[in-house]
Formats: structure tokens, sequence, C-alpha cells
């Protein structure tokens, strides 16, 4: 049996045992995808049209709802990829022969339905913070307390995704971290270098492919999940998923085209933007290791 | 070689069997020509899928409790609920018909209004039936409003008249002592109270009747001709009434106005933490089991506007046109149609709202009855209700508001 197999060259053996993989993702995924890409381009009653894309650019409450989707994936990415950062390079030697780093995951274990649920329970007017500082006294009425939920910005949906993906983001950045070669950076400073000297000059290029994959996934994930800003949003502008969602399930079925048109936008972005940066990120592996280009 | 082969011809025999062409169009139309008798013996012993919303603890009981062992025990049927929101088994539905599937899962679903449109539009259901059912003939008649149009479309058999129910406002009776009893006092009352009062973004249903109101009050003399088809004359007649009106009250409302609550459950949400003082929906009897189970205050009471009076509406029960067992379908809906069951129903500990069936229609001792039920103390007396009770308003006002209240109301 074996023998057999065993006359096919490499190549064609990696792509025969990557059949099943591949036939499920074309089946599953690849039949839905094409799905949504028809149902964008069809009205309800099967007939192919653009008109549904006309439609959408032209639609104000499309705008909104990109603007506030962009401000919030961007934001919170940013904003997750910053701290997580600082408390990987805080906490790396700590962590290294320490079970403490069991305490960072925590937030990943809940899920973000629940994790949105909760943020909602201690921040919302009614919720546990401002009945707290009610009854020691220091709010008049609860009504005082600052409204970060369910606003027009977005803080707590940029709050919520913040508390889960910081430790996603150390998880990706740690291994890194205990790879770089530290003697490097006993050079830097020798040398004169300041901290920033060396992390601009060592850790940098070491985790910036990282960087940008993390960023590409969070940015990806935060800008096409849906319970988050169904929870915590406001009615408008709401955020894409949540309005893609209005639209299929509105009581008039002639709307559900916009809904495909509506989140398949986003998905052929995110789908550039992780091809580029892969490259990209390819590149500068390939230079790190064999030190070409300079 | 030969692995690759036989991977290939398994995949490719996986595939061959999904595909699904068996047909059933003829059992549709000989279902429907069979005698009534003869449908109802052949459902004996049968399993029925009854696909219902399954948000309310009160409904699934009676349902699950009152329904399903009497049905058992006079017709031999295994009665399932299914909870499932509606839009989603309306989703399956339309797959399955895209897919050709014509054995279905579901044989009774729980609709009306814009989803019944649809399914009609789609050609998603069984056919004409509701003329057979024996205690549709005796006790509410094709004649029946209720039995020819469902929110302004035609009905043609498709669904058979389930429940009837009455838009009222919740009160908690301790912090309000009169409440207001037309639209102006009401919104005097908001001004009164800035913050304390909201309705439901008017994607969801409950908020999108209560803009209705201000519609109907809007179109004054009109009103009538808003339960019949969609008219843009009467709109552009009565517009300026609703959107001055939601732009005057917006300030004084929950947050200003600036966001809304999604579903009438984080209206109630809202109510139940006091948070505002009046909640509002459908069922003239909905706080009965909240009130029961502690999550709305002892002292809720509830009102009707007397000026423009209150929308009231009817749900229904229809058959997928896959649906497995047809037969079994019809003696349910028949059975839930009948005096006994439409009672039962009317019980607040367990649903609590309006018979579908005519009163004149009903034999003495059943009359007696209904008018000996205490239906608790939250709910209005049958006479206030049907005072002020209003039929409910076309889809296309429905839609009207949805695409109009956001640039109006929101985006300013």
């Amino acid at each position: 049996m074996n023998g057999r197999i065993g006359l096919l060259s490499n190549k064609w053996k990696l792509r025969l045992y990557l059949l099943p993989a591949i036939a499920v993702t074309l089946l599953l995924v690849g039949h839905g995808m094409w799905s949504a890409v028809a149902q964008s381009f069809q009205t309800i009653d099967g007939e192919w049209t653009i008109a549904t894309y006309a439609e959408l650019f032209s639609n104000h409450a499309f705008f909104h709802s990109l603007k506030l989707t962009f401000r919030v994936a961007v934001l919170s990415t940013l904003l997750s990829l910053v701290i997580g950062l600082v408390m990987t390079r805080m906490l790396y030697e700590l962590f290294k022969d320490s079970t403490l780093k069991i305490l960072v995951w925590i937030p990943m274990l809940i899920p973000h339905f629940v994790a949105g649920y909760l943020v909602f329970l201690f921040f919302s007017q009614s919720g546990l913070f401002s009945s707290l500082l009610y009854q020691v006294g220091v709010l008049e009425s609860r009504g005082n307390f600052p409204v970060l939920v369910q606003e027009k910005f977005g803080l707590g949906i940029i709050l919520t995704y913040i508390w889960k993906e910081v430790p996603f983001v150390i998880l990706m950045l740690l291994p890194v971290y205990y790879e770089i070669d530290h003697r490097y950076s006993e050079v830097v400073r020798t040398l004169g270098g300041s901290k920033w000297d060396v992390f601009k000059t060592v850790e940098l290029p070491w985790i910036l492919p990282i960087l940008i994959e993390t960023a590409v996934i969070l940015l990806a994930f935060v800008a096409s999940a849906f319970e988050i800003p169904y929870l915590l949003g406001v009615t408008r502008p709401e955020m894409l998923p949540v309005r893609a969602y209005e639209w299929f399930y509105d009581g008039d079925w002639s709307k559900r085209p916009l809904a495909f048109s509506a989140m398949l936008l986003p998905g052929v972005l995110a789908l550039l933007l992780a091809t580029f940066s892969i490259g990209a990120v390819q590149k500068h592996r390939l230079r790190m290791i064999k030190g070409r280009n300079r | 070689m030969k692995r690759k082969f036989t991977f290939i011809f398994a995949t490719l025999l996986f595939i061959v069997a999904c595909g699904n062409s068996e047909t059933n169009e003829t059992g549709k139309t000989e279902v429907l020509s069979k005698e009534w008798d003869e449908i109802v013996s052949s459902s004996n012993g049968t399993e029925v899928n009854l696909y219902m919303w399954g948000g309310d603890e009160g409904i699934n009981q009676y349902i699950d409790e009152w329904a399903a062992p009497r049905l058992k025990e006079e017709h031999d049927i295994t009665l399932n609920r299914q909870p499932m929101n509606t839009e989603e088994f309306m989703q399956k539905l339309l797959t399955e018909k895209k897919a050709n599937k014509n054995k279905g899962t579901i044989d009774v679903i729980w609709i009306n209004g814009a989803n019944f449109k649809n399914a009609k539009n789609a050609d998603l259901l069984l056919g004409s039936f509701s003329k057979k059912l024996p205690h549709f003939q005796e006790y509410i008649g094709s004649k029946d409003q209720n039995a020819e149009y469902d929110q302004g479309t035609e009905i043609d058999g498709l669904e058979a008249p389930w429940g009837n129910v009455q838009y009222v406002f919740h009160y908690d009776s301790s912090k309000i002592d009169t409440p207001p009893s037309t639209l102006e006092e009401l919104k005097q009352w908001i001004h009164d109270n800035p913050g304390k009062f909201t309705y439901p973004n008017v994607s969801d249903f409950t908020g999108n009747t209560f803009v209705k109101h201000l519609l109907i009050k809007g179109a004054g003399e009109e009103s009538g001709l808003l339960a019949e088809e969609f008219n843009k004359e009467i709109i552009k007649d009565s517009e300026e009434y609703v959107w001055n009106y939601l732009d005057d009250i917006k300030s004084d409302l929950w947050r200003n106005g600036e966001t809304y609550p999604e579903s009438l459950t984080k209206l109630d949400t809202l109510y139940s933490q006091g948070e505002i003082l009046m909640t509002m929906g459908f069922n003239e009897a909905r706080a009965e089991s909240l009130i029961e189970n502690g999550t709305f205050p002892e002292s809720t009471k509830s009102f009707v506007l007397k000026d423009p009076g209150s929308v009231s509406n009817t749900h229904y029960l229809s058959i997928p046109f896959n649906s497995p067992n047809p037969e079994g379908a019809m003696t349910v809906i028949d059975f839930l149609e009948s005096p006994e069951a439409q009672i039962a129903k009317m019980d607040p500990t367990m649903w609590g709202e309006g018979t579908v069936l005519n009163f004149d229609k009903l034999s003495e001792e059943d009359q007696k009855i209904i008018g000996n039920l205490d239906r608790g103390e939250s709910v209005l007396s049958t006479e206030v209700l049907n005072e002020y009770k209003l039929p409910d308003l076309d889809t296309g006002y429905t839609e009207w508001i949805n695409n109009e209240w956001a640039n109006r109301v929101i985006e300013q």
C-alpha cells in the first residue's frame, strides 16, 4: 500500500493530502461565499442586477455605519496592540517561569457576548458602578454617571474589545519576545543607546511581522462581529454588522441583497489587506533571516 | 493512484447524495381536496411540529401543559413545540423552497403581518385550508374582518386566526396617580417627567405600532382608510403631525432620545429597573405573568389612549408548502380554534390573550364562562378595551415608518 503512494512525487503527495481540507473549504466556505456574492447581485426574485450596490453607495445610513465601524475597529485594534505590547514588555521576564500568566489570559475564556454584557452591567447608568457611587454619595443621582455604553462614539464597544483582545495580543507577542536574542540589547546599551533605542533597533524588527498580522486579524474581527455592537451600540449610527442584520431580517425581503453587499465590501477589503500585509511581512522575514537587501 | 481514485469517487458520491429531487406536488392538492373526517382519521397517531416564537413562558406553558396533553388524548397526536424566532423559520422555509426540498420538518407556523405577506408572495404556504376547519366555519366564518385581511394582505384561506391582542400601556401606579388618556396628555406628561419615557426602535414591532397611533391621530377622519390598502394621500396629510410629535417629545425622552431600546424586552428591562415609568406592548394581559414572576412591580396597571384609541392585532396559524404532515397540522389548528382551547388561552396565569371567536356565535354557556373570567388586576375591562379598539394598518405603513423614522427623528 505504502509502496504505491511512495511512487508519487512529493509534490503530488502534498496535493493529495491537502485535498480533503481543500474540498471541505471549497464546499462549505466557498459555496457560502459564492451564494453571498450571488445574492448581493440579485433581486429577491433572482434577477441579476447591480442596483443593490448603487443603492448602497447612495445610502446615508450605510456611510454613517461605515464611519463608525472604521473608527471602532481602528481604535480598538491600535489601543489593544499598544497596551498588549507594553504589558508584554513589562511582563515577559516575570512570565518566563511563572504560572501567573494564566491570570492575563482569563478574559480569553469569556465569550464576547458575555464580555459585552459584563461591560453593560458594570458601566451603564443603572449599572453596578453608578449604583456604588450613588450609594456612597459621590453622585447625586444615578443619571449623573457618565454615559459610557449605548452612546454615539462607541466607547463601550471599544472598551469591551480592548479588554478582550489585549490578552490575545500578549499571547501572540510572548513567544517572539522569548526568541529575541537579548545580547543585541546589551550591545545597544553599551554603545550608549536609550531604552527607546533598544526597542527601535532590536525588538521592533522582530515583532513587526507579528504585530501586523495581529492587527489584520483584529481589524477584520472587530469590523464584522455582531453581538457587542448590538448590545452596546445606539440606534443610529449602528455598526455595519448590525445594519446588515437589520436589512436581512427586515419585514421587507427586497432589502436582503443590501445586507449581503454591505457585508461583502468589508470582507473584500479585509482579504486585500491580508494579502498585501502577508506579502510585505514575508519579505521582511526573509530579510531578517538572510540579511538580504542591506 | 487507486486511493486517489477512491477518494474522488467518494466525493462525487457525496455530492450526488446531497441532491434531493423528490417531489410531492400532487400530495399537496390531494390533501386539500380530502373530506374533513378523512383528514382527522389519517392524522391519528402522527406527530405535528409547531414552530413558534418561544420567548414567553406563559405561552409555552399553555402549549406544553394545556394543549399538548389534550391533543394526545382526543386525537392521539403528539404536538412538538419548536421554539424559533419567526424570521429564522421563515428563512428556513425560503431556503428549502430554493433547494426544492418538498419534504420539510415544519407542520404548523405562527405568523402574521409582514411575515405572512412575504410567505404568501414567495409561495411558502400550503394553500387555502382554513375554510375546511369546522371550528373556523362555525365560530369565525370567512366574512370576518380578521379572516379576510391580515394587515392589508388578503388572506385567501392561507392562514387561520389564532388570537387577538390589543395595544396597551403599562405604568407603575405607585409613581403615577392618573395616567394620560390622550396623545396630547401623553405629550404633556413626557414634558413634565423628562427622561422617564421612551419607545422601542421602530424596527421593533412594538415601537412601530406606537408610531402608528400617531399616524391614526394625524389622519383624523380619514383614519378608517388606513386599515385598507396603503395610501400615500393619507400620509401626506398626516405625516406632519407624526414627525412634529416625535420631534417635540424627543428631548424629554430617556437619554434625550439619543438612543432607543432595540426591543420590547429592553424596554421592559428599563421599566423593571425603574429607569422609565411606562412600558407598552401588544396583549392587554401581558403584565399579569410578568407581575407574578416579579419582573414588574406589583403596582403595575395598564391604560389605553382614548384618543385615538388602541390598535388591535390578530395573529394566525398556517401550514408551510412542504409540511410532512398537513393532515395533522389541520387537525391541530382546528383544535386550537375550538371554544375550549380559546377560553383556556384567556386564562391570565398562562397566556391571557383575547379570543378570535365571534362572541355572538358562541354557546350561552361559553359566553357565561368568558364573562366570569377574572383576567387579573392589571387588565382593563373588556368593555373599555372594545370601546377603543382600532384595526391594525396595512404593512405598507409599517415599512413607511421604518424607512422615514431614521431620517426624520434620528439624523437631525
